[in-house]
């Protein structure tokens, strides 16, 4: 230790002007807390930058995205930023006053349309009778119980009796005992990176909803409604509770039967059929479906119904128009035995009644398919399959009479909203039929005629033939059989899903898959309804298609001709395209993502030089990190310059002769101090200048003139421009050019005339943080040639790996993320570059000599400068 | 970067278990509690470099946990985790001389950064104080 300190004592001694040894030492502490503070800086940059290149990702489309990912991204932005504003206050202490005031004003804005999500009425009451409420009440009695309430209300139609426990309810389950907060905080933290995680994620929320207490106002409120349902219907009365959400049924977004249904639920049993309901919000499927389509949780308020049980004889759905092909307005009714449920879970036989609707109302075509089962309620509680018993399996379900009644239904229903409709219904055992629910139908989109013939190569083999059209269009893919649900957790994106059952839990998957197979289900389940909503081609009904079609083969689903042909058959998938949907465009989520973006990702302060860049004209986080940037490199720099240190002043960089660069150790980036003017090369520590520096030495510049040593500036630029004019306007900084280094840091920024070159690289074995920058921008050429140049550098660098941005004739190429021996290749690139891409403006316009310039620079690249052994 | 000392506080004990399993492996000293309580109690019985702390914890609130290992020693350095996001209260947690401010979940090279750069802080702040070297260099 002493001797060290008499060595410093001898050294500084010697050096002009002398610094006291105490002084000394405080200094180096001094530059140690600066050097920190400026890397904790450039470590915030990197992550803000990082995460509004995710913003602007999620927004180009792609991955599906969140209320979790939003708020999450946001708040990285914003944290990283604040972070970057402390560090520049211990820089630059009181020199910038407006940046925490601008950073607030924009953070108040985020806030703001952050927290701008549904909020249900607080005093709203808990529970409401079903014969009180109509689509006045859809706030809080959600959207399926409102319609039901309605068309009972005008139309007098049959719906069972019932109460609702409402949006209010909802609430105030999920803030009691802090439920809602658990469920964000899952939502947050959970690895969502695969359906695994997200399955688990599911089970984690429902398992949560589902030991939540519910509180005794409820509950309450609830025995109350039942007695007074009991004291019309009778003690053996029996209740189905369904979902009934907001969102639930609009027609961009119809949700479709995602949540749970339970039937035939006794009073003993009422508050967890109730939690169950509640906690389908978090099934796998729905999780998904919210995900892909850009619907807030929060927004998502949950009422559920209660309506008396109707021990249905027959049930099933009917559309008042071809859900699938336009032009064909006659109503389409499947049916089944028993409770329709089967028919919406696609998992069974059903019947298939045309209905047309001129010159009178007739059934115009039917289907009866072989019914070996039917579900039918237990005695106690509860749902069960019973087999079809005597010939029943074959008998049509309905009677010629009840076909058209069902039909007259869903018109009259029709008629009362104007507009085409979906229904469930269901036929008691007094024969009377029940109105279940009602919601409105999307018009198919008119394209492709099914007549036309399609263009088919002679000898394509059909693999599949026969089935109903379930979602319209004609594509190709990959087969993927799933047998069981765990296969879904390996569902390849844009293959085509090939299953048994058209079972709702597939639903989990279509965001994904090209096309969908099923041998069974219609028209009418679930799945269905998803498909025809996210424009994915599906086929049902089609017997043997898990045995005729393989994994792995590649096939063309035309679901319009109901074919499956083997290979791929670009003629016909042009022909009839799937509709392309990007289902989260114009969705809550995306939306408020767009707005967040206005205020975070555009840039506006483009030019340090200009007397715009200023704290004050900073309009989105995207300014301040920027203007942080360039502030912050500066600081540095001029604090080295203006302590009269000889240990951090810059130092000459000999290079066999002075060069006309400059070198300041930020911390560590000599291999031993440096006394005097000069510092050799073989005393620099940092890693990315050696690296730049022996790709700028590795190769010998061919091309006239000889290589002088005047700089990297004219060395890239032939200026033409006085560089004597400049003198004066510009800080010493500008006129040299400088190396700022640390062992793992190197910064290079070259101003002249009206050129300027930066080169930023961070490189350690913090893979995550490493980044090279390299900007550029001007030339003495005209703008044509200038133009060129630029985009004959940006495609080189593209071609390795680096993600290039020209605006106008401004170069920025960035490479992040990637080990250190990646990176000091790139930087290898770079100087590379920086020596052969002189002069090669005066070239640009000759197409020949470019491709050879081109050709002869991949070969030294990836030739000498990345197998050679550094200088 | 040398060895140095770790706290966790999270009220989530496997979080804590297989965190304090991963740093350990990374050659890092953890100590974890469970509480506000008793990660004070913990740091005025032993020598902690930094803290890992959970911002939303019953009892203790984490803002309070924050400011009370800053009354108690202003160089522990302090990066906070947070399973709810919130601008607000990140930047509340920063005035108040937290490090840094990450979101669960945290990768665990992510979270071994900035406990190590959060330890080079408290080196620097050392060494202000004694304004002079450490024995240690």
């Amino acid at each position: 230790m002493r001797r060290i300190r008499e060595y410093l004592h001898r050294r500084l001694t010697r050096s002009r002007p002398a610094v006291p040894e105490a002084a000394a030492d405080e200094l180096r502490v001094a530059f140690k807390e600066r050097y920190h503070h400026f890397k904790l800086l450039l470590s915030a940059n990197k992550r803000a930058l990082e995460r509004m290149a995710a913003i602007e990702g999620a927004l180009r489309g792609g991955e599906a995205f969140g209320m979790a990912f939003v708020r999450s991204t946001c708040t990285e932005v914003a944290t990283a930023v604040w972070r970057m504003i402390q560090s520049m206050a211990v820089l630059a202490p009181g020199k910038y006053p407006e940046l925490p005031t601008r950073f607030k004003a924009i953070n108040a804005q985020i806030k703001a349309h952050l927290e701008s999500s549904f909020r249900p009425l607080a005093e709203a009451a808990l529970v409401v009778s079903l014969g009180t409420i109509d689509r006045n009440w859809r706030d809080q009695a959600g959207g399926k119980m409102a319609g039901l309430g309605e068309v009972h209300k005008k139309t007098g139609l049959t719906v069972p009796d019932g109460f609702v426990i409402t949006t209010a309810a909802y609430s105030r389950f999920l803030n009691h005992s802090g439920l809602q907060d658990e469920i964000n905080r899952l939502i947050q933290t959970a690895d969502r990176e695969d359906t695994a995680g997200l399955l688990e994620l599911s089970a984690r929320l429902q398992q949560a909803v589902l030991k939540a207490p519910v509180p005794r106002d409820i509950e309450s409120a609830v025995a109350l409604a039942w007695r007074t349902l009991e004291s019309r219907h009778g003690t053996a009365m029996r209740i189905a509770l369904r979902s009934s959400s907001l969102f639930e049924d609009d027609i961009a977004s119809a949700f479709a039967g995602q949540f749970q249904t339970e039937l035939n639920v006794s009073r003993d049993h009422l508050m967890d059929a109730y939690r169950t309901v509640v906690a389908s919000k978090y099934s796998l499927h729905a999780l998904t479906y919210r995900l892909n389509r850009g619907i807030r949780d929060e927004d998502l308020a949950v009422a559920v119904g209660a309506m008396v049980m109707v021990d249905a004889v027959a049930g099933g759905v009917a559309y008042t128009i071809s859900p699938v092909a336009a032009d064909d307005d006659r109503v389409h009714i499947d049916a089944t035995w028993g409770l329709p449920k089967a028919i919406v879970d696609g998992t069974a036989a059903y019947d298939s009644f045309i209905v047309a609707r001129a010159p009178q109302l007739h059934v115009a075509d039917q289907a009866i398919g072989h019914k070996t089962s039917r579900l039918v309620c237990y005695l106690e509680e509860g749902v069960c399959r019973r087999d079809a018993t005597g010939d029943q399996a074959d008998l049509p379900c309905l009677s010629p009479d009840q076909v058209l009644e069902v039909a007259r239904m869903a018109l009259e229903i029709e008629a009362y909203y104007g507009c085409p409709q979906d229904i469930e219904w269901a036929i008691a055992a007094d024969g009377k039929l029940n109105l279940l629910q009602s919601r409105p139908l999307p018009v198919p989109e008119g394209a492709g005629d099914a007549t036309v013939t399609p263009d088919i190569p002679e000898g394509t083999e059909v693999l599949l033939e026969g089935g109903v059209t379930a979602s319209p269009g004609a594509v190709g893919g990959t087969v993927y059989p799933a047998a069981k649900r765990a296969d879904a957790l390996r569902f390849p994106a844009d293959a085509i899903l090939v299953v048994r059952q058209a079972a709702p839990y597939w639903a989990t998957l279509i965001g994904r898959a090209a096309g969908v197979v099923a041998e069974q289900g219609g028209v009418a389940g679930h799945l269905a309804n998803v498909a025809r909503e996210f424009g994915v081609p599906a086929l049902f009904s089609c017997p043997d298609a898990m045995a005729r079609l393989a994994a792995g083969d590649e096939v063309t689903l035309d679901a319009d001709r109901r074919r499956v042909y083997a290979g791929r058959l670009p003629g016909l998938i042009a022909q009839r395209p799937p509709r392309k949907v990007n289902p989260l465009a114009n969705s809550p989520v995306f939306k408020l993502l767009q707005a967040l973006d206005r205020l975070i990702v555009p840039l506006h302060l483009l030019d340090p030089e200009a007397s715009e860049f200023h704290p004050q004209n900073c309009r989105t986080l995207h300014d301040i990190t920027r203007f942080l940037h360039e502030k912050s490199v500066q600081e540095m720099f001029s604090f080295g310059q203006a302590h009269h240190f000889p240990e951090r002043s810059s130092k000459q960089l000999f290079y066999k002769v002075p060069m006309q660069w400059w070198v300041l150790n930020l911390d560590d980036g000599f291999v031993a101090e440096v006394d005097g003017k000069y510092v050799h090369l073989d005393n620099i520590a940092s890693e990315p200048m050696i690296a730049f520096w022996s790709g700028f030495t590795a190769i010998p510049w061919a091309g006239p003139p000889a290589i002088d040593h005047r700089g990297l500036a004219s060395v890239l630029f032939q200026s033409t421009a006085n560089t004597a004019l400049t003198v004066g306007r510009r800080s010493r900084y500008a006129e040299k050019n400088y190396f700022m280094i640390s062992r793992h840091y190197c910064n290079l920024n070259s101003r002249l005339g009206y050129h300027f070159a930066m080169l930023e690289a961070l490189v350690s074995d913090r893979t995550r943080e490493n980044y090279v920058t390299f900007q550029f921008k001007g030339g003495a050429a005209d703008i044509e040639r200038r133009l060129k140049r630029v985009h004959f550098i940006g495609d080189l660098l593209e071609t390795y790996a680096f993600r290039v941005t020209i605006q106008e004739d401004h170069l920025t190429a960035r490479i992040a993320n990637e080990d250190r021996g990646i990176m000091v290749e790139r930087l290898k690139i770079l100087g590379y570059l920086a020596l052969h891409t002189r002069q090669i403006d005066m070239i640009m316009k000759n197409k020949a000599r470019v491709e050879a310039l081109r050709a002869k620079m991949r070969a030294d690249i990836d030739g000498v400068l990345l197998n050679a052994t550094q200088p | 970067m040398s060895e140095f000392t770790v706290l966790l506080v999270d009220d989530e004990e496997d979080f804590r278990r297989t965190l304090a399993k991963r740093l350990e492996k990374r050659n890092l000293q953890v100590l974890s509690a469970a509480g506000g309580e008793e990660a004070m109690a913990l740091i005025r019985r032993s020598a902690v470099d930094v803290v890992a702390l959970d911002v939303r914890m019953p009892g203790m609130d984490g803002i309070d946990v924050l400011r009370a290992i800053k009354a108690h020693d202003p160089l522990i350095e302090v990066v906070m985790l947070t399973g709810h996001a919130s601008v607000e209260a990140a930047v509340e947690g920063m005035d108040f001389g937290a490090f840094d401010y990450l979101m669960k979940p945290v990768g665990i090279d992510e979270l071994l950064y900035k406990l190590q750069d959060a330890y080079e802080a408290r080196r620097i702040g050392l060494k202000r104080n004694s304004r002079g070297p450490t024995p240690s260099e």
